[in-house]
């Protein structure tokens, strides 16, 4: 809680910060509102409604906040770590009797709470639009996608350890922030597509961490997907079970090399 | 009680070695000049002690062992630049720190007031001048009223009255018997408000004690006579004379302050040479540190 609280003193009134924040809480129910707009959809979705509708509005919703987490989430977690070492603060808490341990767990516990807000009001707004725009209303298909919720946690977690990682290795913010979007954007793709999938086509090219992270709350109507684009003979998207597991075991990995950069890095 | 003790302290930047088997130790209540050129690894060495360099080789030791593994709670410091949030104001910065050094009740006002940014405490620190960065810097230091200070080129890149304004904190701070280590490639700054010296070069340690020991005062007469080598013979020997050069054709006489130039004089027309120049110059403090550190 102490470092909660030394966190929020820091972040609090920066303006990156508020921005950040402010754009994920009006885009996230606005671009999905958005959709009220399209009035005739091509098949297999037809039309509009389910984006509103319980049980699907968590996939839509989530679909959307999958973008604003990549990109406002994961923009705020690498720039917390790059500016503290631009300012030379985090050489300043350090001095002033933080330990490296403390440092780091404090970001950490940081990103997990922004990652649990941001799915609360996931949840809320899925609620809300799923509850006006459902004509009738029965609880268990309102629930019957819960699993979204634990899933955009830890997709919101995925893209910000990311961050994390990344700004604890590159510490400058331009450089930390060019690289976060051009590997999840290309380079991983790149490596996937273009070299994975050329040496083998196997299920095992999609196993890599960002699209771990993306197919935690894939794009709806996966599974009526695939079977236009099944000629790989396997499944196009990692199932949610493959994807959780991919994404923790990345993490893990992630967190531990930042952890082991700061533990031994002259500041 | 032995506040730091450093031995054998190394720092290697690959091929470069910036700290150099340091050794050094800090007592209760000493004011510490740390005093070497520009590069010549004081911030390296303050840099290790507060964790923030990782050590090649060597240990150190604060408060001995008293507080454990985080003794940095209970020591203010200021190295190299004032490091703060920018967009944040005096206010807010000050109680940032203090929530790290988990001081409950800072007297954040009453720090202000002493290096008198009072009237700017709700402004943002980006808008701050050098000079007021760095009495900040000062004011977060004393957070806490930690029990060490430590100062790193406190007066660097201010203007004169900056300079003023700082050195008369630091002496306050002095005075009031807190125990402050501070580096300095000014020896003026040194004299004036420390009661200990280590000076230090290339990495190594030159020469450490208190600052009469070190710097000690003396003078310089410069001699000169047609037969310089006999006015050589007559006062390389003498007790009052510590050394004798040569220089443009002038002897430098560095004397007890008790042979007075009548005296040299005087001793040199019974020994029939009749001088052609006595000039008597108080030794410089730069002369005297760039001698040790050459």
């Amino acid at each position: 809680m102490h470092l909660l609280q030394l966190e929020w003193q820091k972040w609090s009134k920066n303006l990156a910060f508020r921005i950040l924040t402010l754009f994920y809480v009006i885009a996230l129910p606005s671009l999905l509102l958005l959709g009220k707009r399209i009035d005739q959809l091509p098949p297999p979705i037809g039309t509009n409604e389910v984006f509103f509708m319980f049980p699907t509005v968590w996939e839509y919703l989530g679909y959307v906040g999958n973008w604003l987490s990549f990109f406002f989430l994961g923009f705020l977690s690498v720039l917390i770590i790059t500016t503290e070492y631009s300012y030379k603060t985090l050489r300043q808490n350090i001095i002033n009797g933080m330990t490296r341990a403390a440092f780091f767990k404090g970001k950490l516990y940081f990103v997990a709470v922004i990652a649990l807000f941001a799915t609360l009001y996931y949840s809320l707004c899925a609620l809300m639009i799923g509850y006006f725009n459902t004509d009738i209303i029965i609880t268990a298909k309102v629930f019957q996608n819960w699993s979204y919720i634990p899933r955009y946690f830890l997709m919101c977690m995925g893209y910000m350890v990311f961050g994390l990682f990344l700004g604890f290795l590159i510490k400058r913010t331009g450089i930390a922030l060019f690289v976060y979007l051009a590997y999840i954007m290309f380079v991983e793709l790149i490596l996937r597509w273009g070299v994975h999938a050329n040496i083998s086509k196997h299920k095992s090219m999609h196993f890599y961490p960002m699209n771990a992270v993306e197919d935690l709350i894939p794009i709806p109507y996966t599974q009526q997907a695939q079977q236009f684009m099944g000629q790989f003979g396997f499944n196009f998207f990692l199932t949610p079970t493959e994807a959780v597991v991919t994404t923790l075991v990345y993490l893990s990995i992630f967190l531990w090399i930042a952890w082991w950069v700061v533990k031994r890095a002259d500041l | 009680m032995r506040i730091l003790q450093i031995d054998n302290l190394t720092k290697r930047y690959g091929k470069i070695t910036a700290v150099d088997q340091l050794s050094l130790e800090v007592e209760a209540g000493m004011v510490y000049g740390i005093l070497g050129p520009n590069g010549s690894g004081k911030t390296t060495t303050l840099g290790a002690i507060l964790g923030i360099t990782k050590a090649t080789e060597g240990s150190f030791r604060w408060f001995e062992g008293k507080y454990g593994d985080n003794p940095r709670l209970h020591i203010g410091a200021l190295l190299e630049t004032p490091n703060f949030y920018p967009y944040l104001n005096a206010v807010d910065n000050l109680k940032l720190t203090a929530h790290i050094k988990k001081v409950k009740e800072p007297r954040i006002d009453g720090l202000l007031e002493m290096v008198n940014l009072l009237h700017r405490k709700h402004s943002k620190f980006s808008t701050y001048s050098l000079g007021m960065k760095q009495r900040l810097a000062i004011a977060a230091a004393m957070i806490g009223d930690p029990e060490v200070l430590i100062f790193d080129e406190p007066t660097n890149g201010l203007d004169p009255q900056g300079i003023a304004e700082v050195r008369q904190t630091l002496l306050e701070i002095a005075q009031t018997g807190k125990t402050i280590i501070m580096a300095s490639h000014i020896l003026y700054e040194v004299e004036k408000v420390c009661s200990h010296v280590a000076i230090i070069k290339n990495g190594k340690l030159l020469a450490a004690g208190p600052v009469g020991a070190i710097i000690h005062d003396e003078n310089i007469v410069e001699v000169a006579a047609e037969d310089l080598l006999a006015l050589e013979q007559l006062f390389s020997p003498m007790s009052a004379v510590h050394k004798v050069t040569r220089e443009n054709g002038k002897l430098l006489l560095y004397t007890d302050e008790s042979l007075t130039p009548g005296e040299i004089n005087r001793l040199a027309h019974q020994a029939g040479i009749l001088l052609t120049h006595i000039l008597t110059q108080h030794k410089s403090l730069e002369a005297e540190f760039l001698e040790i550190t050459k």
